[in-house]
Formats: structure tokens, sequence, C-alpha cells
């Protein structure tokens, strides 16, 4: 019987088809987790309820719950977790890459976006959806209502990561799609050139978003795995190149990494959370990353 | 470059393994897809160029590899000089012997000829068949290439020292040479030599050295049968006080005892060889034991020893200086001699009235009046007037001295130059009374004399002397080892006849210091005059004396030698050689009264062989050309009263016994570039030929550079690959 914990990892959330079970499970595990790390404090703040204290409003009082335990507890106030948050999912092909047969870094990021959604349903936070490849193809409004967990999730679960993306244009369109201050989560492997998103993503941050820019790579992308001579394939180009992968590892990593360092220097200039996932990643990095980014905003 | 397994070379071919896998891996790479190519895209010019540059290190480390190991294991061999083909190929081989007396040292109970003969048996049943093979040794004979391996061996099996070696670099020349006439490709050179000094002079080096250069195919082999630290008490040539004694003077015989070795002493024995009391008339003698002296003998040191026998009776005697008991080296341990003693030699001195007081000083210094009396005197004079000797009789003589003669008769000339003819010596010493010197250079006179006479030089100050400058002359033969510290000085000559042209043959024997003839030879027939252009009949104290010779400024002594030499010299003394080393040629000078048609000669080896030999008719002397047994030979011929008996000793010369050995130094210096090597025993020569034939092994240098190549590739590929 696997722990709640276990749940937060990648290779054991793959057992599990059902993407609300996922996200479920995830979160579970999360919160389990998270009793016993520095940020215990949120499991309280995240629960529905909490304990009446003088002072509070008595007609909050949940009196169901008190049928129940004969104790006191308030509902928690719409007001308390008022913030919007959109998913935005990159459909390109590229996000649809595992090298292990794996969870793709696209599952990934529905897991993630999953386990967000149920999270923030669940804090009665209004969460969107928004999925791009060259421009926005699906959009969901965000609504803090419980039914809304199963729309964005069905939708998710629709998901097929395909054809080309243009991350900055799409981003452009976002920016001047949302009216709202929001907690926009981009979950992408950013595989283009870097200027044009780092442009888009200060546009949606001078809109007054917060962003959290998920980097999601395949295991193999982060660790370059080959070995001997390989051929490479750009999926979506369908380019090619052949090399020797050993003598080869240490330039990619390399350029791997002054390519996240651009994006670590630019995010961090903007008061951009850039979050490098890959993976093989626990899935708790990404959910506490947007539970810091949460409480960064009260 | 030879190879002990050379199809295992075709073990090359392996090294097509890395380059087919370097070409397959090139052509197969594995397919993936991979978005973030983008990052790889950025470097891949680059990092292509250094891959590959990497990839071809590696490869060529592997090929090297491979091919190294391949290389190592058909066994390859580095030469060092010529030699061709594999070690089985035949050889052109010529054995080199010392057979010098030297090689008889005994050591181990081995002679070194023995120790040699073994080993060279041994090196004969090494040698590839088909090969030819020579002998040579440093005896006498012509080298030549054996018929068969069997010949060869039984020449070697033959071996023996002998006396009259040549030396051994002509040997080895004649080995070159021979060597050279083989179409044979492959030549070697196997000198089995006791590594003495002696055997290889410096001065034969360039030779030596030119001769092998032109030959830097032929591999050369030294095999040393020497031995390290030999010890050995020799003796060295015998000084004989004369070889031709008059009677009543003794024999005085000096000699060196030489030693090598720890401190011993030794008793040194002379013997001479006497008829037994009881002679039946077939001559045999027996050695006995005359005097004995004790040499105490510290390591490397010499020691001389002196013998003296007085009273021999008139005849030849010989015999041998021996030491007694045994050592490493026989033939250096026993010198033989002949000397031969004779009634004193009779001659003539004729001079100018009064005859004694002008032939006082030359009889003086002949046959000093102490040594008549004792009957020692060397010489017998009668002086006569020089006007009585057309009349006299010249029969009985040896020699004639005309002392300060006056002009004379052109028939007494003439029975002069008879007499010079026959094989006898005349001595002229110019002074004031050849005043006409018309009767010294008629045609007679001048067919004796050394020249025509032309005037008086006077040298007034007393600062011209003899001043012989070479020594070569038999008459100057004792002031050879005294050279500089003559003072000849301290005898002045103040005048001295200048003689015209010197006529045919004549040789100026002494100079005066200004540069004049002083004393000339003139060989007329089968004798000689001697000219000399100051008297020795003035008397000092005359104050016109031509000169002070007899009595000098205080010491005549090399006057009183040249006198005595010169007579010697011109009765023949001085000819005849009764002591000869082996190899030399012996003469022996018959008495012409006593001619006889043939001689019996003993060899000293007593095996009872006779030669018999016929006389030369014009100079009546025999020859003996094969002296290279040592000992005393002795000739005889006649029998009963009239039994003539001659002899002559043949000894090995000491330098052929030193046993010094060379060092490497020294022999790197003989041979200078041209590659040699040396060997001791069995192993070394089977090593040192099968690196000259086939090489030194390169497995291990093979191997070890295979590793060199592995480990550089093994770190490489690391630090290439496992960097990621």
């Amino acid at each position: 019987m696997p722990t709640a914990e276990s749940y937060l990892k990648p290779e054991v959330i793959r057992q599990i088809k059902r993407l609300d079970l996922r996200a479920r499970f995830i979160v579970q595990g999360f919160l389990h987790g998270l009793h016993a790390s520095p940020f215990h404090g949120f499991s309280v703040e995240f629960s529905e309820h909490r304990k009446y204290t003088p002072g509070d409003d008595p007609k909050d009082i949940d009196w169901l719950i008190y049928a129940k335990t004969d104790k006191y507890y308030v509902k928690k106030f719409e007001a308390e977790t008022n913030i919007t948050g959109y998913l935005v999912m990159d459909l390109s092909r590229s996000m649809g890459y595992t090298y292990q047969q794996e969870l793709t870094k696209f599952d990934y990021s529905i897991c993630l976006a999953a386990a967000l959604s149920y999270l923030m349903i669940h804090q009665q936070d209004p969460v969107g959806l928004l999925t791009f490849d060259e421009k926005i193809r699906h959009s969901l409004a965000p609504k803090s209502r419980r039914k809304q967990l199963g729309d964005v999730l069905s939708l998710l679960a629709k998901l097929k990561p395909e054809g080309k993306t243009d991350v900055a244009a799409s981003l452009d369109q976002i920016a001047a799609m949302l009216r709202h201050a929001s907690l926009v989560m981009v979950f992408s492997d950013l595989l283009a050139e870097p200027e044009p998103i780092l442009q888009s993503l200060r546009r949606l941050r001078h809109g007054g978003h917060d962003v959290i820019l998920f980097h999601v790579l395949d295991e193999a992308e982060v660790r370059f795995p080959f070995d001997g001579m390989v051929e490479l394939e750009e999926p979506e180009t369908r380019q090619r190149v052949q090399l020797d992968a050993a003598g080869f590892r240490r330039d990619y990593l390399a350029e791997l990494e002054r390519f996240r360092e651009t994006y670590r220097r630019e995010c961090s200039q903007t008061r951009i959370d850039y979050v490098e996932i890959d993976t093989s990643m626990q899935f708790d990095k990404a959910l506490t990353e947007y539970l810091v980014s949460r409480r960064a905003r009260h | 470059m030879a190879f002990v397994n050379p199809f295992l070379l075709a073990g090359t071919a392996l090294v097509a393994i890395p380059i087919v896998l370097h070409l397959v891996m090139r052509r197969k790479p594995r397919h993936f897809e991979f978005p973030a190519l983008r990052f790889v895209q950025r470097r891949h010019d680059e990092n292509r160029r250094r891959l590959r540059l990497r990839h071809l290190l590696l490869l060529v480390l592997r090929v090297l590899a491979i091919a190294l190991l391949a290389a190592a294991l058909a066994r390859p061999s580095m030469k060092f000089s010529g030699a061709f083909g594999s070690q089985e190929a035949p050889v052109a081989a010529v054995l080199v012997f010392d057979t010098s007396m030297r090689m008889e040292y005994q050591h181990e109970n081995r002679t070194r000829l023995e120790a040699a003969r073994e080993m060279a048996l041994w090196l004969l049943a090494q040698l590839p068949p088909e090969s030819q093979i020579a002998v040579v040794d440093t005896g006498p004979g012509l080298p030549a290439f054996q018929v068969d391996r069997g010949a060869a061996k039984h020449r070697i099996e033959r071996l023996a020292t002998v006396a009259n070696s040549r030396p051994l670099g002509a040997t080895l020349d004649d080995a070159v040479e021979l060597a050279r006439e083989s179409d044979l490709a492959r030549r070697e050179i196997y000198v089995f030599t006791d590594m003495a000094r002696v055997s290889w002079p410096g001065e034969s080096a360039p030779r030596l050295r030119d001769r092998l250069a032109r030959l830097a195919d032929v591999g050369v082999y030294l095999i040393d049968v020497g031995v390290d630290e030999p010890v050995n008490t020799a003796l060295g040539d015998l000084r004989l006080s004369g070889e031709v004694l008059s009677t009543g003077r003794s024999l005085r015989i000096e000699t060196d005892v030489s030693h090598r070795g720890p401190a011993t002493e030794r008793t040194v024995e002379l013997y001479l060889l006497e008829a037994d009391a009881e002679d039946s008339g077939d001559g045999v003698r027996t050695p006995r034991k005359r005097e004995q002296a004790t040499a105490t003998l510290a390591p490397d040191q010499a020691q001389q020893v002196r013998f003296e026998i007085g009273s021999l009776e008139i005849g030849p005697h010989q015999g041998y200086v021996t030491i007694a008991g045994q050592d490493g080296l026989a033939c250096d341990d026993r010198r033989f001699f002949t000397v031969e003693v004779k009634p004193a030699w009779r001659i003539l001195v004729a001079a100018p009235k009064p005859a004694e007081r002008f032939s006082m000083f030359l009889t003086e210094m002949l046959a000093p009046e102490s040594y008549r009396r004792t009957g020692q005197a060397a010489f017998d004079c009668r002086v006569i007037d020089l006007e009585e000797l057309a009349k006299h009789s010249l029969e009985p003589y040896s020699a004639v001295c005309l002392v300060d003669p006056a002009p004379i008769g052109r028939d007494t000339w003439a029975k002069l130059g008879e007499f010079v003819s026959g094989g006898r010596g005349l001595a002229v010493f110019l002074g004031r009374k050849a005043g006409e010197v018309a009767s010294f250079n008629g045609p007679e006179a001048q067919r004796l004399l050394a020249g025509k006479l032309l005037r008086q030089a006077r040298r007034p100050d007393g600062d011209v002397y003899l001043a012989p400058q070479d020594l070569q002359h038999p008459i100057l033969a004792a002031f050879r080892d005294l050279s500089e510290s003559v003072p000849w000085q301290d005898m002045p000559v103040f005048r001295y006849w200048q003689l015209g042209k010197p006529g045919p043959g004549v040789d100026v024997v002494v100079a005066f210091n200004d540069g004049r003839p002083a004393i000339l030879e003139r060989p007329v027939g089968r004798g000689r005059v001697l000219t000399m252009t100051t008297p020795v009949s003035d008397d000092p104290n005359q104050p016109d004396a031509w000169n002070l010779l007899p009595v000098g400024l205080g010491q005549s002594w090399p006057f009183f030698y040249l006198i005595n030499d010169m007579a010697l010299y011109l009765v023949g003394s001085t000819d005849r050689q009764l002591n000869y080393y082996a190899g030399q040629t012996a003469t022996v000078r018959l008495d012409p009264s006593r001619s006889l048609r043939s001689y019996v000669l003993t060899p000293p080896d007593d095996a009872g062989v006779e030669l018999r030999l016929t006389p030369n008719a014009e100079d009546d002397s025999l020859t003996v050309t094969s002296t290279d047994q040592l000992g005393n030979y002795r000739i005889r011929a006649g029998g009963g009263s009239s039994d003539v008996e001659h002899g002559f000793s043949v000894n090995l010369a000491r330098e052929q016994t030193r046993l010094q050995r060379l060092s490497e130094e020294e022999l790197a210096d003989r041979f200078g570039p041209v590659p040699y090597r040396l060997a001791r025993d069995r192993n070394q020569l089977e090593g040192d030929r099968s690196r000259q034939r086939v090489g030194r092994e390169l497995f291990a240098a093979l191997i070890l550079l295979m590793a060199v190549a592995l480990g550089v590739e093994h770190v490489l590929a690391n630090r290439f690959y496992g960097e990621g």
C-alpha cells in the first residue's frame, strides 16, 4: 500500500489512470508531507474550516461540523483565498516527449496542473485553464465552484500535445485577454528563442499578474543519458544531428545551464518565479512553489 | 631486422578491427527523438571537430597497440651490424688462433691453447651446415678455407704453439682478406686470444681498423682464453759480455728475472753443455751446473742476476740459464746461449820508423800490457816498419793497421787490396807522414781509401771533436746506451785530412762536430777498409800534435772503446752472431782455411734428426732458416781429430711472453669504431652470436610500448568519455 507521500513520485502516479485521482493523491501526498515540513502552517490555512475564535461572526459557524465533532468551526471566507489562478498549458509537440516511456513532459504538466486545480478549488480559489500552441486553443474561465474542478480535469484529460508552438505570441495573447490581476502558471518546455518569450513574460508581469513559470523538461533533456553514436531528431522541425553522445554530454549540459541561467536571471529581475522541473522530480516542488507565491500575495 | 615467428606478423591485419569499428560506429548511430536539439546544435560543429580529433587519436592508439602486439609476438630482433638471413644460414667463419708461446700458459691444468681449442671445437659444432670454415694461426703458412668441417676439426686438434709466431695483427689481416674472398653473405671472424697487450700493439691498430672498416658486414668475436691475474716468473734476454771471446777472457752473463704475482724467491741456475769425460766420440754433451743465484722477487718487479765463467777452452760453448722449478709458463724460464772462444786476433800494425813509438797508443789500446801478461788480450798485435810491409806476409793476420802511413809503393797498396778483398780488414790512420799525397791518391791506393787526400784542415782552437750521430754502426755499439753522456769534447782534434769526393760505397761512420768525415768505411771485395782522417799516434805532449784522442783532457775511454770496436769490426768479430731469436735466419761463419763440403746440423729437440748443410761457396758460411725451435743448435763436420764444431742458440724474445693483459679501454682503442664482441665463455659467445646474427630481441620493448599505448588510450578514453 503506497504511502501518501509516494504519490508525489511520478513513477507512482503513472500507475493511476484517472486524472482526478492523480490530482487528489498528489495533493493528499503533498499535504501529508507538509506536516513534517517547514511549510507546516499551510495545511491549517488550506483546510476548509478553521476553529472558531472569539470575534468571529457566530453565523459563520458550521453547525454540521459542530453536530459531528461537538466543536465550533467556522467556514473560511472566500475573500481570504481570493487568488484567481490561470493554468496555462503549452500544447507543443515537444511537450509530448519522453525518453524512458514514462510520463511525458505534458503528462507531468497535466498532473501538476490537475493537482494545483484540485488544491485551488478546495481553497475556493477560482482557477481557469488556458491552452496554446501557436495561439490560444482552449480557454476555461476561472471559477471556484467545485464543478470547476471537473471541468478543468476533463479538459486537461482531453488535451493532446501536437503541432508547432509560438510561446511568445500566445503569452502576448493571454496578457491581452486577462483583465484582473491573476496568478498565471505557465507549463512549458520553453524550447524556442528565449528573448521573445521573456519579452511576453515581462508584458504579462507588467499587466499586474503574478507569473510562475514552470519550465518542464524531460529527465533525458536534463541529464543527457545517451551513449555512443546517436542521431537526435527534433520532433517539430525534423532536424537531425549525429553526434557522439558521451563526448558531447559536458557541452550539452553547459549549454542547457546557460539557457536556464538566462531565464533564471531575467525572471529574477522581473520577479517571475522560474521553477526548473524535470519529469523525474516529485510533484511537491511545483506545489510548494505555488504556495510560496500565494502566500507572498497576502 | 629479423623475426622468429614472421608469420605472426599477419596479426598486424587485426588493426582493421578498431578501424572497422570506428567506421561502423560512425555509420550506424542509434536514433532518438530529442526536442532539446537546440542545445546540441549550438556547439555541435566545434564539438564534432574535437571529437573527430579524439576519435582519431584513440584510433591511432588502438591500432598502434594491436600492431605492436602483433609485432612483439613475431619476436623481432635488431641487428647491430651486417648479418643476413636466419640464424641457420651458412656463414664464412674464420677462426684465428694466437699460437704464440704465451698460449702455453697453464691455468687450471690447461694451457691457453687447449682452452682455445676446446672452445673452438664447440664453436665448430655450432656453425650452421654448409658453412665455410678457415682455421688460421699465427704460425707461418698461408691461410685458406678448409675443405670441410672434418678438416677444420683436424686442423684445430693439431694446433701447436710456435716460437716464431707472427704478430696477431698481421694474422688478423689475413683473416679479414680471407673472409672477404668468401661469397657467402654472412662472415664471421673468431679470434682466440689471451688478450696479452703485446699481441695487440697500438701501432698496428690504425691498419687493423682500416681493414675491418671496409668490411662492415663482418662479425668480429674475440674469445678471451687468457687468465686475469697470471702468475709467472720470466727470464729476460741474456746479455753476454761477448759472443766471440778471446782466450783468457771470462764470460759474463747478465739477465733480469721478472715476476708477476705474489712475492717469491726463485733460484736461477747456469748450465754449460759439456762433453762427457769418457766421450766415446758420439759428441753427446750433458748440461753441468756452473753457477747459481737466488732472486728475491717482489710482485711485478724484476731483479738482475749476473754470472761469470772464466777460463773457457778454445771452441764453441753452449749452455743455458734457467729458473729452477716450475711456473705457469715454462717457455720463458730458460734462455740459451752460444759463445765461441778463439785465440787472440792477429793484427799487423805497420808504422813509420820508429814503428814502436808510432804504434804505441794503438797497440796499448788493443792489447793492454796487463791483458797481454794474463793472456786475456783480445788482439795479438805484431808491429813492423812500414817499409817492411811490402815484403811481409799478410796471411796470418786478420787485419792490418797503417798508423800515420808515409807514402808506400803501389805494389804494397795492391797487396793490401788483395788482402782486403779476401775478407780481411784494413785500417788507415792518416797523419802528418802523408804529406806527399800522390802515393795515396794513386789508383791502387784509391781502391782502398775513402777518397783523395786534398788538404790538411787545421783547427788549433781545440773546438773540433768526434761527434758520432747515428750509433747503428757496429763500431759504435758500445755507445748506444750512453748516447749523450759520452765526453767526446774532451778529446779535441786540431788537425785532420780533408778528403775529396768519396769513392764508391763509402759511408761516413763518424763525423767531426764541424760535419767533416772522421772515420769512413769502404767495403772492398769481401773485406772492408776503415779510413780515419786523423792519426792515433801523435804524442799529446808535442806542441803540434794532431789530436789528443789517445789521452784526452783527462779521460779517453770513449776512444779506447772506439778503437777496440773498430778492430773487432775489421777482423769480422762483430759480424759473428751466435745467438738468434726464433724465426731469424742464422748464419754461421766457417773458417775459410778448413773448408769442408758438408756439415751436419743437430737441432735442439734431441729427436735424433740431423740435417745436412752445404756451405755457401762465396762467403764460407752456412745458412739455417728453420730456427723455430728454441735451444742450442750444433753444427759438426769431419770427425775424430779433424772435428769441426760450430753452434748457435735460438731464444724466444722476452717481449713475446709478457702476459700483461689489454684493458677494455685499450681494446676499444685498438678496434675504434669497428664493432666487435668479447666473450669469455660459451654462454657469452652464444649470446653475442645470436645478437649479432639475429640481433637483440625487441619483444620486451614492444610489449612495453604496447602497454604504454594501451595505458594512454585508457586514460584518454576515460578523460574523453568519463567526464559526463
